[in-house]
């Protein structure tokens, strides 16, 4: 009887101590599960559609929420299912970005068509629509002395352009008290399928305008650098460039001007 | 009686003063903020301490560190000095007159770690709005 009292004292004990070890690790924890920001600057990210405008940016939220397993992050929804020293691995759900340029097109009465040929008359066009897709993928997370390594694979769920994409994005950060420097590079391969809705055109949108165009796969490359410099706790300065190279295929389509996408952003940065 | 009513009327009066001598105070610290990351875990600072008083007195600046202060100016009205440390959390410095348990005037040096355990803070996405 004793032996099993002292037993079940080492045992309540031994709980004991590991629930008192686990608050105190609680306790360390201090890092908020929510990330808010705003930044609010000018910036504009150029578009490569023919007959669209550049995309303004004056205001940039950073809304993020990042629990021990579900997190979402400007939009990006995501479930943790690996998370060790080595990589954290996530199944993520988002919305594909490839739609942000088409919701900067403009109509105009045109008389040449995109190749180049005059029209008999002015007729009007407008770069065919498209809609967002919502895609499905893994993503994977890893870092060290050498940097940070980000690669993913996403496939369309929407049943809107039902192809995938592979990401890959490479940064290395410095920091030098309140200044923080970052240049990252990376690669992004689209399937066929992806390209093809958002950069071709199909017989029925062909018009005396534009031919009709059909798009393979094909692979962009992105190169981006980040510099902030932190005022105080809460305030810093932004300033962000980044140049994206739109694969040949997608360049090579009648309703795409300039294959490079370039982009920046300079702004006062506060987080909550 | 009248000896208690004089001074339950003063004793406001007096902590007003007392109130009125930590305003006067006034310190700067330079620099506030050290930014730390999982490189660079501390941060080694120089920091200049500079203290103004209205009145000549005996005055001490003390920080977290120590319970002793870490000097102490007698007759003077304003003083200043330098403060090397390695800093890993926010600390204070503070000052006081004769009294050492009153501050007079008191400055937070914050630690702002920016790197975080969590890998998935620092995943790019590819929005047009992913610019910080």
């Amino acid at each position: 009887m004793l032996r099993r009292l002292t037993q079940l004292a080492l045992l309540l004990l031994a709980l004991d101590a590991t629930l008192c070890l686990a608050e105190e690790e609680t306790e360390e924890v201090t890092e908020s599960r929510w990330r808010l920001g705003a930044a609010l600057g000018y910036g504009v990210r150029s578009n490569p559609l023919v007959q669209s405008d550049d995309i303004p940016i004056i205001v940039d939220l950073d809304i993020a929420w990042f629990g021990d397993r579900w997190f979402f992050d400007n939009g990006d929804l995501g479930l943790t299912v690996a998370d060790n020293d080595a990589m954290t691995a996530s199944l993520v759900a988002r919305v594909n970005s490839d739609r942000v340029f088409f919701g900067n097109t403009d109509t105009r009465f045109v008389d040449f068509d995109l190749a180049g040929m005059p029209l008999a008359e002015a007729v009007e066009f407008k770069v065919p629509d498209r809609d967002y897709a919502v895609e499905l993928g893994v993503e994977m997370l890893t870092d060290g002395p050498w940097g940070t390594l980000q690669l993913s694979a996403f496939h369309d769920i929407s049943g809107t352009h039902e192809g995938f994409e592979l990401y890959a994005n490479y940064s290395y950060g410095w920091r030098d008290r309140r200044l923080y420097i970052e240049p990252s590079i990376g690669a992004s391969y689209k399937s066929a399928d992806l390209n093809n809705y958002y950069w071709g055109v199909t017989d029925d949108e062909a018009t005396v305008v534009v031919a009709p165009y059909e798009a393979e796969a094909g692979l962009n490359w992105h190169a981006r650098l980040m510099v902030g410099y932190q005022l105080s706790r809460h305030w810093g300065l932004s300033l962000v460039a980044e140049y994206e190279r739109i694969n040949d295929e997608a360049a090579a389509s009648p309703i795409v001007k300039e294959r490079d996408v370039l982009g920046y952003f300079a702004g006062v940065a506060y987080r909550f | 009686m009248r000896l208690l009513v004089t001074l339950a009327l003063l004793l406001p009066a007096l902590a007003l003063a007392e109130d009125q001598a930590g305003d006067d105070m006034r310190l700067i610290v330079k620099p506030v903020l050290c930014i730390t990351d999982n490189r660079n875990p501390s941060c080694d600072m120089s920091f200049l301490v500079v203290w103004q008083s209205g009145d000549t007195g005996y005055h001490c600046l003390f920080t977290d560190f120590t319970e002793a202060p870490i000097r102490c100016w007698s007759e003077e009205r304003a003083g200043r000095l330098s403060d090397d440390r390695i800093v890993r959390e926010s600390f204070s410095y503070w000052m006081t007159g004769s009294d050492s348990s009153s501050r007079l005037a008191e400055v937070t040096v914050e630690v702002l770690r920016m790197d975080s355990d969590d890998r998935r803070r620092r995943r790019r996405t590819r929005h047009v709005w992913d610019i910080n």
